[in-house]
């Protein structure tokens, strides 16, 4: 088992935001040349596990810098990389758009115990049709199979992106290979990163972050569910990751649970009320 | 089709009262009534709310045997499922709404209604 520790680089905020909409975007962080070997690696080798055993392109890739930083703001010390574990989605276009699914053994929750991670060596325009997902997905269950004459949803974001870009997204996230339009190869690495330890809200943390916060409704606006559901959902998530599953009480209530609280302003958003003394113990 | 075949229907009538309706006028009414060739599309539209005036929020259409990719969300046809049973869309089935009062789970996406246009 091969795992990897380094300093975390998301804020609250930044997993306040992964929770609701379940996908983190890294563009062109991977340097050009590290792209470029890629690329030629997956042309001339057909077996894409051997990429694990470079050096060069665990140091740039798996453990890129900024993707290693969120993924254990996330996931805690010592996160594990799942090797042998990594596919090439690899595509002759132009082709029709995939299906929308989730991929297997997804099951739905607050545990973020994974991430599953998307890197394209090229730039992958929208031509070549690159992955879409629909952000918020990880919290609306779905069989595979009642998901196949799903075509177009309102909210998808593409993954369309210059070469080096890394997307990184919980599990469950609903998503598909985007319609291609030109000719051309598409190359997309996909691998997944595991948790080791408990969760213990080990990310760059605001000493003065109430917990209510994380129920507060954002500037994104999810449509394919009810939002108090969506909001109550991403914060379960959030106090799961910082340990504090055990104190989420949205569901034993019958009012949002800002309701209960008192008439102070939240320091963290205009419009909402905070909980005084329920602050995040660190 | 329905206009035409009462048009022939009208124009057998007014020729049986002069006397000058022939086989071939009755066939006709058999022939436009046929409708063998048409095939039935399927609109799925997955709506915000259960209303039928609720914004459609996903789409898919099944026609001419396979599956078509709606143009992007801004290009769609129709905002709500109203608005396709204006154009003439018949619905031929409404949302499970049994299957969504599990507060603490939603099933797929949206609520989904499916219609059907034969053409």
């Amino acid at each position: 088992m091969r795992t990897y520790d380094c300093e975390p680089t998301l804020t609250d905020a930044d997993v306040m935001d992964f929770c609701r909409e379940g996908h983190l975007v890294f563009e062109a962080v991977v340097p050009e040349e590290i792209n470029q070997r890629t690329c030629d690696f997956l042309l001339h080798d057909e077996v894409t596990e051997n990429l694990l055993e470079e050096d060069w392109f665990v140091d740039n890739v798996l453990l890129s810098p900024p993707v290693a930083g969120a993924v254990r703001s996330l996931l805690g010390r010592n996160f594990k990389l799942t090797m042998p574990f990594i596919f090439n989605h690899l595509s002759e276009e132009p082709q029709e758009a995939q299906g929308w699914h989730r991929d297997g053994s997804s099951h739905y929750g607050p545990e973020l115990d994974s991430l599953q991670v998307f890197y394209y060596p090229q730039d992958t325009p929208q031509e070549l049709g690159p992955t879409e997902i629909l952000p918020g997905s990880h919290f609306l269950y779905g069989g595979f199979s009642a998901m196949e004459h799903y075509r177009n949803f309102k909210g998808v974001m593409s993954t369309a992106a210059p070469a080096g870009s890394i997307f990184v997204t919980a599990y469950p996230v609903w998503h598909r290979r985007g319609k291609s339009t030109s000719n051309g190869r598409r190359n997309l690495l996909k691998y997944w990163y595991t948790r080791t330890v408990p969760p213990l809200c080990d990310w760059i943390t605001d000493p003065d972050l109430e917990m209510s916060h994380a129920f507060h409704r954002t500037a994104f606006n999810i449509d394919q569910r009810d939002a108090h559901r969506a909001m109550d959902d991403a914060a379960e998530m959030f106090y799961w990751l910082c340990g504090k599953h055990d104190e989420f009480r949205a569901w034993s209530s019958n009012l949002p649970v800002y309701y209960f609280e008192s008439s102070e302003t939240c320091s963290h958003c205009d419009n909402l009320v905070a909980l005084p003394g329920r602050k995040v113990q660190r | 089709m329905g206009n035409r075949v009462q048009q022939q229907v009208a124009f057998c009538i007014e020729a049986l009262k002069k006397g000058s309706l022939k086989e071939g006028d009755l066939r006709q009414i058999d022939a436009l009534a046929d409708d063998s060739s048409k095939r039935q599309n399927i609109l799925y539209l997955q709506v915000r709310r259960a209303s039928l005036t609720s914004d459609v929020i996903g789409m898919s259409l099944f026609a001419d045997s396979v599956f078509h990719d709606p143009p992007a969300e801004e290009q769609w046809p129709y905002r709500s499922v109203a608005a396709a049973m204006a154009d003439g869309w018949r619905i031929i089935k409404f949302p499970e709404m049994a299957l969504l009062l599990d507060e603490k789970r939603t099933y797929g996406f949206g609520w989904e209604f499916i219609l059907e246009k034969w053409g």
